[in-house]
C-alpha cells in the first residue's frame, strides 16, 4: 500500500489534475501538493503527495554522481 | 537500468560486504520494498553475508484482527462498508469483508476517498474503514473534512520501527526506509532510532542504491538517516499532508497485529469530527461485539513473520492449507503480504 | 470457522488462473466416453480423419464491458474460436453462434454486435453456419452470454506438449494489450491502447509449421499459458524479462492497479516453442505482422517457470491465483 506512481500534469482544473502515467490516463487530486501544470508528482491512493525533483534526478542519485565513469 | 551500472554497484556490493567480514541483517519495512526484492530477484544477487528481512510494512497484515471483527461486524448489522480493496479478504472471526458482501452486506471496493464520498451521497450512513500508514492518513483526513464517516485504524509508522528495536527479538543491523511515508514525515523524525537506515525509493536501481548506502555506512562504521529517494523525500517531508493529519486526529495508543499495543503509534479521530468517527457514531451496534480470537488464527505465524522473527516456510500451514487461493492470515491475503510474495515467488522446482 | 464457499463454485474457479485449472479437471473426471477423440485437454480437440484431422472447440463469452477500445463481444467471440482452431494448426471451416440475452437488452446494441461477427466472419472468410438463441428473464442473467463453436481440418497438429529441451519460446507481438483496454475501461483510465483482438490465421499459415507447442496467452494471460506448456511438454521454461515485449501502458497500467502483469490476457497473439535454428526464419515472417514478435526465452531440463529478470536475478513466475481480473473473456 506503500503504492504510488509517478506520473506528468497534464491539466489542472481546481482541486483535480489530469495526470499521465506514461500513457495511462488518471485525474488525482492535487490538494496536498503545491504543483504545476507540466510537473511530475508522485500519487498515491488518488493524491499527488509530492511534486518530483527535475527528471534528472531520477537516474538513480547519489551513487551515479559520485562513481560516473 | 544500464548494465554497466547496474554490475557496478553489485561489485561495489560485494567489495564493501567482503571488507564488513560479519554477517548483516537488514530490515525493509514497506510492503512495495518487499515486492520489489522478490520481483526482481535481489536476494539472490546479493553477497552470502547480507541477509534481508521482511519488517511490518503491509498495513493490512498489521491491522489487529480486533479491528477486522469490528468493521466485519458493522458490514453484518447492515451498515454500508467501503474500503480498500487490499483488505477485503482478510479473515477474521466474523469472515472477511468479501465473505460479508457475498452474503448480503454492503461492501464496496474504492481506490481514491473521492470515490467514497461520491457514494455516501447515495449511501449516507456509509462507513469508510481508515487503514494504513502516514502515507494514507491525510488522504482520509481530507475525506472527514468533506463529512465522510470513517472507522479509522490508521498508524503511524515510526513507532512500530522503535518498537522492532526496542524488542530486540530480531538483530537489526540497517533499515531500508519507506520512501512514501518518509514523503510525508521527511527524514528528520528516524534520527531517534540508533542504526544505519536509508530513505529508499521502488524501482530496482533504488532498493540495490539503497542496500549499497547501507552496508558503506556499516562498512565504515557511520550511523546515519540518509536519503536515497531524493526525488520524491524533502528533508521536511510534506508539511501540507501532516497539518491536515493533525487537523483531524490526535494520537493514541495503536493495536497493532503480532505487536499488540503500540504507545503513540495510532491516529483517533478528534471529538471536534465526533459525529463522523464510526466507533463513536455507532457505539451501540459495537456494544453487542464480543472479541473472539478466531481459533484457526493460533496456527497463523503472521505475528511472528512481521515482526521478521520467522520466514514463512516456517509457518506450518504455508503452502498447505494457507496459500493465495485460500488464505488464512493477512500476510497470505495482502499482495505486498510476506507470505504472499514468498509463495508466488519462491522456486518450486 | 469454516469456509462456506467450498460448498459452491467461485469467481476464482473462472479466472483462468490455478483455480480454473482445478476446476476443469474435476468437471473432466465426469465425463467417461472418450472414443476416437484426441488432444481433447488441448485448446481445440482432434479428430483422426486418415491424412487430415478434425479439430473441434467451444468458447463461451461473458466479458464486461461488451464494448470496449478495439472491439466488442462479437469480436472476441469469432476471434477466439477461430484461434483456438489456429493455433491447433487448423484451418477453420465453420462457426457456431449461440446467444442467450437478456431481457430488456437494447436491440441496438445487439445488432451492433452481430455487426462485428458478421465483419470478422467476413475478415477470416469462415462462416457462421449454425446458432441459437435464447431470452432469459430480466435480473436472472448480466446482459448477454455468447457462446460460440468452431471445426477446422489440420493436416498437422500443434499441440502444446512439443516443446523440447533446447527449444525457443516466442511471442508473435506485444503482450497484455486487451487486459489493458478492458481494465482501463473498467477503472476509468483514460489511455489510446486497444484491445490486440484479432486472428491469427495468417500468422499461423505463414509458421504454422515449425511450431512445436502454441496457445493463445487470454484468459490467465502469459504465467498461465506458458505454465501450461511447460507442464505438459515436462520442460522448464526461462522467459528473459528484458525481451518480453509490453508497451509502457500496460507497464504503468499493471503498476497502478497491482494486478500482475503476467495475467494480462492477449486476444490476438500466440507464444510458441520453436527449434533454434528455426527461430530466425520464424521471427523474420511473424514481423511482417507485428514488429514486436521476437524471442523471449528458452527451454531447458527440468521443471516450472522462471523469470531471469532485469537485474540478472532469477525468480519463479506461477500460474495466477488468488485474486484474478473477472470477465476478461
Amino acid at each position: 500500500m506503500c503504492l504510488a506512481f509517478p506520473g506528468k500534469i497534464i491539466s489542472i482544473k481546481g482541486d483535480q489534475a489530469v495526470v499521465d502515467f506514461g500513457g495511462i490516463i488518471k485525474n488525482a487530486n492535487v490538494t496536498l501538493a503545491k504543483v504545476q501544470v507540466g510537473d511530475f508528482v508522485i500519487v498515491h491512493a488518488g493524491f499527488a503527495i509530492q511534486k518530483l525533483t527535475d527528471e534528472e534526478a531520477w537516474d538513480a542519485i547519489k551513487f551515479y554522481k559520485q562513481n560516473e565513469g | 537500468m544500464r548494465d554497466k551500472r547496474k554490475e557496478k554497484i553489485l561489485t561495489e556490493i560485494s567489495l564493501l560486504a567482503a571488507k564488513l567480514g560479519r554477517e548483516v541483517k537488514l530490515m525493509e519495512v514497506c510492503g512495495s520494498h518487499t515486492q520489489v526484492i522478490w520481483r526482481y530477484g535481489i536476494r539472490g544477487l546479493l553477497p552470502a553475508n547480507v541477509k534481508l528481512t521482511t519488517g511490518p510494512g503491509c498495513p493490512v497484515c498489521v491491522t489487529a484482527q480486533e479491528d477486522i471483527d469490528l468493521i466485519v461486524f458493522l458490514a453484518r448489522a447492515g451498515i454500508p462498508v467501503a474500503s480498500y480493496g487490499d483488505v477485503l479478504r482478510v479473515p477474521g472471526f466474523y469472515g472477511s469483508l468479501e465473505e460479508a458482501k457475498k452474503e448480503g452486506a454492503k461492501v464496496f471496493t474504492i481506490y481514491s476517498v473521492e470515490e467514497a464520498i461520491a457514494l455516501k451521497k447515495t449511501l449516507p450512513d456509509l462507513v469508510f474503514f481508515g487503514l494504513g500508514f502516514d502515507t494514507t492518513a491525510p488522504m482520509t483526513a481530507y475525506a472527514i473534512k468533506k463529512g465522510l464517516t470513517v472507522f479509522s485504524t490508521h498508524k503511524l509508522f515510526l513507532p512500530a520501527m522503535e518498537a522492532l528495536l526496542e524488542m530486540g527479538e530480531v538483530k537489526i543491523d540497517g533499515f531500508i526506509n519507506p520512501g512514501h511515508v518518509s514523503t510525508i514525515i521527511g527524514i528528520a523524525p528516524y534520527k531517534k532510532l540508533k542504526v544505519p537506515q536509508v530513505i529508499t525509493g521502488f524501482t530496482e536501481e533504488d532498493v540495490l542504491v539503497g542496500i549499497y548506502m547501507l552496508i558503506k555506512q556499516l562498512a565504515e562504521g557511520r550511523v546515519e538517516v540518509e536519503n536515497q529517494y531524493l526525488r520524491s523525500v524533502r528533508p521536511d517531508g510534506n508539511p501540507t499532508a501532516r497539518k491536515l493529519i493533525f487537523e483531524v486526529f490526535r494520537i493514541a495508543d495503536g493495536l497493532w497485529r503480532g505487536f499488540g499495543k503500540i504507545p503513540g503509534s495510532g491516529l483517533e479521530i478528534k471529538s471536534k469530527f465526533k459525529n463522523q468517527d464510526a466507533r463513536h457514531k455507532y457505539k451501540n451496534i459495537f456494544k453487542k461485539f464480543v472479541f473472539k480470537e478466531q481459533r484457526q488464527m493460533k496456527a497463523c505465524r503472521c505475528s511472528e513473520i512481521i515482526r521478521g522473527l520467522s520466514r514463512p516456510t516456517t509457518c506450518p500451514l504455508f503452502g498447505r492449507a494457507c496459500n493465495p487461493d485460500k488464505p488464512f492470515g493477512p500476510c497470505m491475503v495482502s499482495v505486498e503480504g510476506a507470505c504472499n510474495l514468498e509463495y508466488r515467488f519462491q522456486d518450486k522446482s | 470457522m469454516k469456509n462456506p464457499t467450498a460448498l459452491t463454485i467461485n469467481l476464482e474457479d473462472g479466472g483462468g488462473g490455478y483455480k480454473s485449472w482445478l476446476l476443469i479437471r474435476q468437471l473432466r473426471k465426469f465425463l467417461s466416453v472418450k472414443t476416437g477423440w484426441q488432444h481433447q485437454q488441448d485448446d481445440a480437440a482432434v479428430y483422426p480423419l486418415g491424412k487430415n484431422n478434425l479439430v473441434f472447440t467451444t468458447d463461451a463469452f461473458i466479458v464486461d464491458p461488451l464494448f470496449f477500445p478495439g472491439g466488442d463481444i462479437g469480436k472476441i467471440a469469432v476471434c477466439g474460436t477461430i484461434n483456438d482452431l489456429a493455433v491447433m494448426g487448423a484451418k477453420p471451416l465453420g462457426l457456431s453462434l449461440s446467444m442467450v440475452i437478456e431481457e430488456g437488452f437494447p436491440r441496438g446494441a445487439l445488432f451492433k454486435i452481430m455487426k462485428s461477427i458478421d465483419q470478422m466472419s467476413r475478415v477470416v472468410r469462415v462462416p457462421i453456419v449454425t446458432g441459437d438463441t435464447k431470452v432469459m428473464d430480466k435480473g436472472k442473467l448480466d446482459k448477454i452470454i455468447i457462446t460460440t463453436a468452431g471445426i477446422g481440418l489440420a493436416e498437422k497438429i500443434i499441440s502444446n506438449d512439443g516443446a523440447q529441451v533446447g527449444d525457443l519460446i516466442i511471442t508473435s507481438g506485444d503482450l497484455g494489450e486487451h487486459t489493458v483496454a478492458l481494465l482501463s475501461t473498467r477503472f476509468d483510465y483514460k489511455t489510446q491502447i486497444k484491445s490486440d483482438s484479432r486472428p491469427l490465421c495468417q500468422e499461423l499459415e505463414a509458421v504454422g509449421k515449425y511450431l512445436k507447442a502454441c496457445k493463445d496467452p487470454t484468459r490467465g494471460g502469459l504465467a498461465a499459458n506458458i505454465a501450461e506448456i511447460a507442464d505438459k511438454s515436462k520442460v522448464k521454461i526461462i522467459l528473459e524479462e528484458k525481451n518480453l515485449p509490453f508497451k509502457k501502458e500496460t507497464v504503468a497500467l499493471s503498476e497502478l492497479l497491482g494486478i500482475d502483469i503476467f495475467s494480462f490476457a492477449s486476444e490476438g497473439r500466440f507464444i510458441a516453442a520453436i527449434a533454434p535454428q528455426r527461430a530466425g526464419l520464424v521471427i523474420k515472417k511473424l514481423k511482417r505482422f507485428n514488429p514486436q514478435a521476437k524471442i523471449i526465452g528458452r527451454a531447458e531440463k527440468g521443471k516450472g517457470v522462471f523469470l531471469k529478470t532485469g537485474l540478472g536475478g532469477l525468480r519463479s513466475i506461477e500460474m495466477p491465483r488468488g485474486k484474478l481480473i473477472p470477465r476478461i473473456c
